[in-house]
């Protein structure tokens, strides 16, 4: 099994809970109620951070698997240029 | 205190200014469609829409008439929770991108259903098709039955001369401009609909004075207190774990499932498009999902420093409330052809997705050898007919299928997403098996819901009618049921040899970009193992009593 199918999944596993994390961070307020009601940036906590990273944590998350994903994109397309080489002159 | 119910006192800029947009509309859609050579050139826009077009065409797939009507009503009835609910919505095309929307860009999919046609077959996908046009139709109808309101609100005309008109102007524009004029049109409306929400916004921010007029979407901690003094619970949790964890499978798994969003994908220009469209997404639905909460906070600021009243059937109003209280006459027009906007770009995507799963999934697969001329009046025919059977339905709509459009995310969530995802991803899911779980797992979550069988729910209240409790029982029962037929029924010769499994298979490697074949990949028995145990608990998790409150 070559890297670039390893990748592929490992990257679609992580990238996944990334993305749950950034959409979904209010449920560590639900589960710890201990992190609730601190002032951030004068927003309740439970409330400034899953809106902050809702959105820009969100951002960052998906410039950097659009950025991945490509570069697999084309590390994909040169194991397949490579087996297909071989497997012709073989 | 003056508390009376809010009416538009002068239309007439709001309809020169609706008028106007329809014009633009109208032109998008014939300039664009004129690039449009064929009938996948109809459905998929050539396949060749940029990424920030895209981009933007995506985010306003998702704006609809609530960001501007419903939202801050929402906002001041269920609170933070609601914000929570509305902040995961981002997540949807990052990861429709994610687990398949570039596999089935690759195959050259018009519809998500093309891709269950392919890998499990046609009766897998007529039954799946049934659903997705059920889902496609409830979500267009609340949008068609909110453009209808605010048409009489503005014209001063009756419901039904409103919805008649508003539906054949919006079903007019979509028919002719196709995916192509869809596509720029959805483009030039989130333009518009964000301009039209958020500087008003900034303007009736500093206007009360709001030190973050210049940013609102980010910067109003200052109405905190105000908003504490008005709605001291507001940021309280209210509900329980289970309820926070049910967007999940609910909202974020059902959306996965929408076919007007995978759509979107497959009209991008190539794969790095696709996900530059992706990036785009995430900053255009972000600004203005943000924008919407502050929204829902000056509401709130405005009554309690202004000792004006809202009255609570109001609320969805408050934008336009707040827009005749600070701004000038003609930006109350803009926002109002804004929320237009809004309430088109989605009924827009929801016709083209009808129209799709119509012409394409159905009668191009009954009678494949029509010509491509008459593929293309079957397109016009099926969104027009889509159109015209929403506005019917509209006329008077039945309760159930007005009462909560969210609850169609989790049938989407329930009967396509699961499918699609573990088509992609694993080889040994085969079509007894999606056949089997698309069946069973659609029809409890229709039977456990609250509007067929009310004392049959796996919980009541607002979790049931939102199907939060239903598809938290039911989207892992999907995966359960597909996984579990699908180990089942390889291991029985008699029937793997009935489909074409190794033609199945080979799809798999092909749609991730591989060349060649390798069974090993994609292909892990212990992957189905772990998913269906993790299922399993799922769905023991979800009839057990308890959880939903805090």
């Amino acid at each position: 099994m070559n890297s670039a199918y390893k990748k592929e999944i490992r990257y679609t596993i992580g990238f996944s809970l990334l993305l749950l994390l950034c959409g979904h961070s209010g449920l560590f307020f639900v589960a710890f109620p201990g992190l609730r009601d601190a002032m951030i940036l004068g927003f309740p906590s439970q409330y400034c951070i899953p809106v902050a990273l809702g959105w820009l944590g969100l951002m960052v998350v998906v410039v950097i698997q659009a950025k991945l994903t490509n570069d697999l994109d084309d590390e994909i397309e040169a194991v397949t240029s490579t087996n297909t080489t071989s497997t012709t002159k073989g | 205190m003056e508390q009376q119910k809010w009416v538009l006192e002068n239309p007439t800029l709001g309809i020169i200014f609706v008028a106007a947009s329809f014009v633009a509309f109208y032109f998008i859609g014939w300039y664009s469609a004129k690039a449009a050579k064929s009938s996948t050139d109809y459905w998929t826009a050539g396949r060749n829409i940029g990424a920030l077009a895209n981009g933007l065409g995506m985010a306003s797939s998702f704006m609809s008439l609530a960001t501007f009507m419903g939202v801050t009503a929402l906002i001041l009835k269920l609170k933070v929770p609601f914000v929570y609910m509305w902040i995961q919505f981002a997540l949807s095309i990052p990861l429709i991108t994610l687990w398949y929307g570039t596999p089935l860009r690759r195959m050259g999919a018009y519809t998500p259903a093309h891709f269950v046609r392919e890998r499990y077959g046609l009766s897998t996908s007529y039954v799946t098709v049934i659903f997705m046009i059920l889902v496609m139709l409830m979500y267009a109808l609340g949008q068609m039955i909110g453009v209808a309101k605010v048409f009489e609100m503005l014209f001063g005309i009756n419901y039904t001369v409103a919805l008649v008109c508003g539906g054949a102007l919006i079903v007019g524009y979509v028919a002719i401009g196709g995916m192509y004029g869809t596509s720029y049109n959805a483009a030039f409306q989130m333009v518009l609909m964000g301009i039209a929400f958020i500087v008003p916004l900034g303007a009736i921010m500093k206007a009360m004075g709001g030190t973050g007029w210049y940013f609102p979407p980010l910067l109003y901690a200052d109405m905190v207190p105000a908003m504490l003094e008005a709605v001291p619970d507001f940021f309280d949790m209210k509900f329980g774990f289970k309820w926070y964890f049910s967007l999940i499978p609910c909202f974020t798994i059902g959306a996965m499932g929408l076919p007007h969003l995978g759509m979107r994908i497959y009209t991008s220009k190539n794969l790095k498009s696709a996900r530059g469209a992706m990036v785009w997404f995430t900053f255009f639905c972000g600004i203005v999902f943000s924008a919407t909460y502050t929204m829902g906070f000056s509401g709130v600021f405005f009554q309690a420093t202004s000792g004006t009243t809202i009255i609570p059937s109001d609320y969805d109003k408050i934008t336009l409330i707040l827009n005749s209280v600070f701004n000038p006459p003609w930006v109350l027009a803009f926002v109002i052809a804004g929320a237009i906007a809004a309430g088109l770009s989605t009924i827009s995507a929801n016709l083209m997705a009808i129209g799709a799963l119509i012409s394409q999934d159905i009668i191009a697969t009954i009678k494949p050898n029509l010509s491509d001329k008459t593929m293309q009046v079957i397109g016009y025919s099926a969104i027009t007919g889509g159109g015209i059977v929403a506005i019917l339905i509209a006329l008077n709509p039945p309760t159930f299928l007005v009462v909560s459009i969210l609850w169609a995310f989790g049938l989407a969530g329930v009967t396509m997403a699961p499918l699609v995802i573990m088509g992609v991803w694993w080889k040994q899911a085969n079509r007894y098996g999606a056949s089997a779980a698309a069946i069973i797992s659609g029809l409890t979550y229709i039977a456990v819901s609250p509007y067929l069988f009310p004392d049959f729910t796996i919980a009541g209240g607002l979790q049931a009618k939102l199907g939060m409790s239903g598809a938290l029982l039911c989207v892992p029962l999907t995966f359960l049921i597909l996984t579990v037929v699908s180990m089942i029924t390889d291991k029985i010769p008699a029937l793997m040899a009935r489909i074409p499994h190794e033609e199945d298979k080979r799809l798999v490697d092909s749609i991730h970009g591989w060349a060649d074949y390798d069974e090993e990949r994609y292909n892990s028995t212990r992957a189905g193992i772990i998913v269906a145990a993790v299922s399993l608990f799922f769905v023991i998790w979800a009839i057990m009593p308890g959880g939903w409150t805090a």
